[in-house]
């Protein structure tokens, strides 16, 4: 009597069944895995969600509030950049500014004090002092950009007027301006979380396959009537939906979804399926643990810098726009940051999609000769 | 116990080690930490206003924007290519100086301004690059000063860069990767391929070899902890006590190392250890970036004791009287971890025995 065939199908769907058990039954990496996607929740939920665009500087000016109207309102406090705070006197200022015996709770890091007689020396253009307060971590272009604001509130209540003609703001900036809308840090590192989750994951698959080979189990599984296909088919998968799942999981709690989560939800797929034809191949090597986690890093140092280069302002470099993770970060950030186009998503999708094919044929035919060597 | 046997055991380690990827990190990764953090990330916390310059008549405000402190400065040949910079957030402002443009100015004969901002610029970095470019404009006009601007530092102090707010994270990751990292994994090799229990057979017992291990790491982690500091030109003004704050940071790190180690069953536990374990260990350096984060979070992080310690004798020029608190609390540390060590090592050569 013979038992019944099992179906290609059943047999990958078993080799799953016993990968997925075996990270499954690791209840220790099950805790340690939930406790790095909390580390990266909290991370996102601590950062501040806006962007600080202003320089607050605090000023003790005595005079009336249309003079400080005319000299630094007129002339600067209507320029969005600068959060001018007024202080009743020079004591209440250097206390603001952390000069005082206490500590204020929200310190100052920088301040004008204007003497009381400015408003009649510099309309009797008599020399006249004023003091800048800063902080050791003002940055250093700030210092003089604030000394020559306190010049040109001189000139202002002189009459006189800066010696250029100045265009209208409209031709002054350029690009969409995002003034008020700027994308927070917390935001534009999701793209770095989901790749670190993927990479997770593929040093677990890549650790798990050169472990199967160096102690020749999947000569074990391939005695079964499992063929090499199966074998392999089960590996992308599992390697797939584990690597998918979690790096899902956290951009719903990051909500890194956006506004396009099936866009996102593509990336995603094809970054797993991108990071588990990574495993593939460093699994292949079928070294030690520590020997594959220095083999992925060959991979995961490239594939790392395009999520890292979106965190520095200006256009990526191009040898940076042709590297696989390219796609997937620029999915993630444009979902997340507004409506993004189909037409818009397409070439990146596209070249996510054939990096993924690329990485997948790779990681399979190294595993397949390899396993075939044994 | 018998030091000639550790040593025995130590120097098979330092014999083999070289072969191990690891041992090769652990010593590379304070040169290579450096360079990227300081030299590649250190702009993204603390970005400097990039301006571009298209000076077509040897203009005296190109020179002076070159001077100009905290700006980072590129010349350009074209207009467009300037103005297609700053319209792709290449460049946070754009600065076209036309033929003519000082003696226009000189003359009083109100020249245009071409100054563009990049719509992706933050608001006080436009602001800064407009009253930057005002004050250039009334210096090459020559109009008299009206006024005198003085200056007052409110701390007095030095002040502090990123680059010094980093360390105590570079050397965190140093200490981290040869204390932690490199005996945990050497225990757990040594158990996947049985050399452990083949070890044990002989006359070493597994104090000496769990010893051997441990000055394996400590060597490691001074050494790769005291190049980092060098290496950020950290050592301050006493030495000593840095070499002091430093042996304790690497005994914390290789007492975690030992006990993981000992621990772990393979080398995928004890890396599912070490990436959650991790998060708990690096946590008080984030306060070291944000100072203005609230400061008792990380003093509920056990590294804090002697990173504070580290940071402000390295950076802060403090003597040992003014952080012997926090390192006491840190030996402290490393003393209550030396019962678990025993414990962890009985266990593991329980059950080397048993299997």
């Amino acid at each position: 009597m013979t038992a019944p065939r099992a179906g290609r199908g059943g047999i990958v769907t078993a080799i799953i069944a016993k990968d997925v058990a075996a990270f499954a039954r690791d209840r220790f990496w099950v805790f340690m895995t939930l406790l790095a996607l909390v580390w990266f929740v909290g991370m996102y939920v601590f950062m501040p969600e806006t962007v600080d665009e202003s320089l607050r500087v605090g000023v003790h000016w005595t005079e009336s509030d249309a003079a400080f109207d005319a000299a630094l309102g007129a002339a600067f406090g209507a320029a969005a950049g600068l959060d001018v705070v007024r202080y009743p006197s020079r004591q209440a200022l250097e206390e603001a500014l952390g000069m005082g015996a206490t500590q204020p709770p929200e310190r100052l890091t920088m301040g004008l004090d204007f003497p009381d007689d400015f408003l009649v020396r510099v309309h009797l253009t008599l020399p006249t002092s004023v003091r800048l307060y800063v902080d050791p971590e003002v940055p250093d272009d700030v210092r003089p950009a604030l000394a020559a604001m306190v010049r040109e509130s001189a000139y202002a209540l002189t009459g006189h007027g800066l010696p250029v003609s100045l265009p209208n703001a409209e031709t002054v900036v350029l690009g969409e301006d995002r003034l008020g809308r700027h994308v927070p840090l917390r935001d534009k590192l999701r793209p770095l979380y989901a790749f670190m989750m993927l990479v997770v994951e593929t040093y677990a698959l890549g650790a798990l396959i050169a472990a199967e080979v160096s102690s020749r189990t999947v000569r074990a599984v391939l005695a079964t009537p499992a063929r090499i296909g199966d074998f392999l088919a089960a590996k992308t998968v599992t390697g797939t939906l584990l690597a998918f799942t979690e790096a899902s999981l956290l951009m719903v709690l990051v909500r890194g979804f956006g506004h396009e989560p099936l866009l996102v939800a593509a990336a995603l797929l094809l970054g797993a399926v991108l990071v588990t034809g990574v495993a593939l191949t460093v699994g292949a090597a079928g070294r030690d643990f520590i020997g594959t986690i220095f083999a992925s890093l060959v991979f995961l140092i490239p594939l790392s810098i395009p999520a890292l280069a979106v965190l520095f302002p200006g256009t990526a470099s191009p040898w940076v726009q042709v590297l696989p993770t390219h796609g997937l970060v620029q999915i993630i950030v444009g979902a997340t940051t507004g409506p993004m186009a189909a037409r818009e998503a397409a070439p990146h999708l596209a070249s996510l999609a054939a990096w993924c094919a690329v990485a997948l044929a790779m990681g399979l035919l190294t595993l397949r000769r390899r396993v075939a060597q044994l | 116990m018998s030091a000639a046997r550790a040593w025995e055991v130590l120097r098979k380690d330092l014999s083999l080690g070289p072969r191990s990827p690891l041992f090769l990190y652990a010593l590379v990764f304070p040169v290579v930490a450096t360079l990227l953090i300081q030299v590649v990330f250190g702009s993204l916390f603390e970005p400097v206003p990039r301006l571009g310059v298209v000076d077509r008549g040897g203009s005296a405000m190109s020179r002076a924007v070159r001077q100009a402190p905290g700006l980072e400065v590129v010349r350009l040949d074209s207009a467009a290519d300037l103005r297609r910079r700053v319209e792709r957030h290449d460049l946070d402002g754009g600065l076209v100086l036309p033929r003519g443009f000082d003696a226009a100015l000189r003359s009083g004969d109100r020249p245009p301004l071409q100054l563009y901002l990049s719509g992706e610029s933050l608001a006080k970095t436009r602001a800064t690059l407009a009253l930057l470019t005002a004050g250039l404009v009334r210096d090459v006009a020559g109009a008299p000063g009206p006024i005198e601007v003085e200056v007052v530092a409110t701390r007095g102090g030095s002040s502090l860069p990123l680059s010094e707010r980093l360390i105590p994270l570079l050397v965190m990751l140093a200490v981290i990767i040869a204390g932690v990292f490199v005996p945990s994994a050497s225990l757990v090799e040594e158990k996947e391929r049985r050399t452990l229990a083949a070890l044990l057979v002989t006359p070493a017992s597994m104090t000496e070899v769990m010893a051997a291990k441990g000055v394996l790491g400590l060597s490691l982690a001074l050494a790769s902890g005291a190049v980092t500091l060098l290496l950020n030109r950290a050592l301050g003004e006493h030495p000593l006590a840095l070499a002091l704050i430093l042996c304790v940071a690497a005994l914390m790190a290789v007492a975690i190392g030992l006990i993981l180690g000992a621990l772990a069953r393979d080398t995928n536990t004890l890396f599912s250890a070490i990436k959650g374990g991790n998060v708990l260990l690096m946590a008080p350096v984030i306060f070291f970036i944000w100072p203005d984060l609230p400061g008792w979070v990380p003093k509920l992080f056990p590294t804090y004791y002697f990173l504070n310690p580290l940071f402000r004798v390295a950076v802060e020029s403090a003597t040992l009287s003014d952080v012997w608190r926090e390192l006491a609390v840190a030996a402290a540390v490393c003393a209550a971890l030396a019962p678990a060590i025993v414990l962890a090592g009985r266990r593991m050569a329980f059950r080397l025995a048993s299997s």
